[in-house]
């Protein structure tokens, strides 16, 4: 057994389990359709894709900029060859491109996926997580804690609870 | 509410409908055409369209514009109406998505088809080569090449990002084992865990913030195609927003006609309600005006600048042989929308169809009038000529409407058409 899980009818019962076992210090887990209330904010991805857009534009403003001063330097009629506006909407585009790319790849990179199998896959409850279910599940090794948290489960009338396996 | 997203995941696991394949039949048979007008492109060249000096843009560039135009509405809808937190947009989102991700696509291949030679396009790209050449960077052309890539990058993303915990509640219910692999791979190991959620909504919302800047910045470039260049007709300040007006009127006008189809297609009247139809034929009424008065500027800066180049080139859209075309865009764009003012007709089915097909024609034929009218005048009298589209060019543009429309198809088959995890927050929210 690496730990136990409960399903819950609503998300008011989830929340009451949750500050219960968080209450006790135990490692919860909670897997719900929608996000919880007080899990709105916190993330740093915005950020980081904010510096990957921006150094991304800089990138893309710099490579204009050695490809007509320095690779390939044209004298065009005694043209400025730092005509800086014309290389804005590419240094724009870059830099939504490399964006866009940070935003689904940082995701997936702090979430540690793609993971297409886990052992708590195998609990019943799981297959309603995404629709209806609202599960709660601590994982834990210590068979201690498992049966603190069954008795907290039973106590608010869980409609399932389920072992996850190794 | 459960029910209502029992019958959306339905549709995707369990759908047997024959609308559906009588759709896809008619859908597969254009997409056909197209591989088979590209067939015949790529083995005789661009000679089999109408191209020829001076009309050296035709079709594929027409086409080209009105696809990424129509692919705007989506962007529009589903990343700054996001923004906007208006509630109207959790139904038809991922149906407006899916159209811009579809109309990217088909918009992504007339450039390239456009070339003549096609197979050299990765020289756009800035690639190491034995000349130590580089792209031209000043061009407005080479910016609207990566503008569209990273438009179309962005919204596949975009609409992929939003699809993977609705893939991932289709991976749970699913109950054959070979829909359950399939989903779950696509669904990338989501199972809604907190954490997964709080990264997942701030870097949704991060998507949207990109998005919408990002659709102004790819139709103003598409302006600037024309505008870069002195070509009567062309050279104009008030080409980028201009364009953006445009893009987002026939963005508008492609998502409303795909809602009347669908909704009865796939059963979702209790999802896509008179609501929706009232404010987005708002919205097309409002961007109609909006193009109405870049046409308005159009004449205004004809006649202000007294040019006799632009004048004559004017007048023959006015009263020349390709007067219908211009006159059609005029009324299918700006006169029939106005119909939109009445509240009744708003919800009108059969009216929303006929002002869409009117829009969504008009704006090419807009496309028609911008391309082949001021390059068959130029202000060379010498150097003027004549323009029309053969077989060839009409295979690839009812072609592309079958490589869009097939795509659409199997989309809405295989992913959820309405987000069901947006309909489900909408419905816990206090």
């Amino acid at each position: 057994m690496t730990g136990i899980l409960a399903q819950f009818d609503s998300q008011d019962g989830l929340l009451r389990a949750l500050s219960r076992l968080r209450a006790q210090h135990m490692p919860a887990q909670t897997y719900t359709p929608v996000p919880l209330p007080d899990s709105t904010g916190g993330s740093p991805l915005p950020l980081i894709v904010l510096a990957a857009g921006v150094l991304g534009a800089a990138a893309g403003f710099g490579m204009q900029v050695y490809a007509v001063m320095v690779a390939y330097p044209q004298d065009i009629g005694g043209r400025p060859a730092f005509s800086w506006p014309s290389f804005v909407p590419i240094a724009f585009e870059v830099g939504a491109l490399c964006a866009v790319l940070t935003a689904f790849f940082s995701f997936l990179l702090v979430n540690r996926l793609p993971k297409l199998y886990d052992p708590i896959d195998e609990c019943l409850g799981m297959r309603q997580a995404l629709r209806d279910g609202w599960i709660i599940a601590v994982r834990t090794e210590d068979s201690d804690l498992r049966e603190r948290a069954r008795e907290i489960f039973l106590e608010l009338q869980a409609r399932r609870i389920e072992d996850i396996p190794s | 509410m459960s029910a209502v997203i029992d019958k959306v995941a339905d549709i995707a696991l369990r759908h047997r409908s024959g609308r559906w394949w009588s759709a896809f039949a008619v859908a597969g048979a254009l997409l056909l055409l197209l591989v088979g007008a590209t067939g015949w492109l790529f083995y005789r060249g661009v000679g089999v369209w109408g191209i020829d000096w001076p009309v050296s843009w035709g079709f594929a560039i027409i086409n080209y514009v009105w696809w990424i135009g129509i692919a705007s509405g989506g962007t529009f809808i589903s990343a700054l109406f996001f923004l906007m937190e208006t509630d109207w947009r959790t139904s038809v989102s991922r149906i407006a998505e899916t159209m811009t991700v579809f109309a990217a696509a088909c918009a992504g291949i007339f450039p390239i088809l456009h070339l003549g030679r096609p197979w050299l396009f990765y020289w756009l790209f800035p690639a190491r080569n034995t000349m130590t050449l580089w792209p031209q960077f000043r061009s407005p052309l080479l910016w609207d090449f990566f503008a569209v890539l990273a438009y179309v990058t962005a919204s596949i993303l975009f609409w992929y990002f939003g699809a993977i915990p609705d893939l991932a509640a289709l991976r749970d219910r699913a109950s054959s084992r070979r829909r359950q692999i399939a989903y779950g791979i696509f669904a990338l190991g989501f199972r809604g865990s907190d954490t997964q959620w709080r990264h997942y909504r701030a870097v949704y919302g991060t998507f949207a913030a990109i998005m919408a800047p990002l659709v102004v910045s790819v139709h103003s470039i598409v302006g600037l195609d024309f505008a870069g260049a002195s070509t009567v007709g062309w050279h104009s300040t008030e080409f980028p927003p201009f364009f953006v007006f445009g893009a987002l009127l026939s963005g508008l006008a492609m998502v409303l006609l795909l809602l009347l189809p669908l909704r009865w297609m796939l059963k979702l009247d209790e999802l896509i309600t008179p609501r929706h139809f009232d404010v987005l034929s708002r919205l097309l009424l409002m961007s109609s005006l909006l193009v109405g008065y870049a046409y308005v500027m159009d004449v205004f800066s004809v006649y202000y600048s007294g040019d006799p180049a632009e004048l004559a080139v004017f007048h023959t859209k006015l009263h020349g042989a390709y007067a219908p075309v211009y006159w059609a865009t005029i009324v299918f764009n700006l006169l029939l929308p106005q119909l939109l003012w009445s509240a009744r007709l708003r919800v009108n089915p059969f009216l929303i169809a006929i002002v869409s097909v009117g829009v969504i024609y008009g704006m090419w034929c807009e496309r028609y009038s911008i391309v082949v009218l001021s390059l068959r005048r130029s202000d060379l009298v010498s150097a003027w000529g004549n323009y029309h589209g053969t077989l060839w060019d009409y295979a690839l543009l009812f072609g592309s409407i079958g490589l869009f429309s097939v795509g659409l198809l199997l989309a809405v088959r295989y992913v959820p058409v309405v987000s069901m995890a947006d309909v489900r927050e909408a419905s816990e929210a206090p």
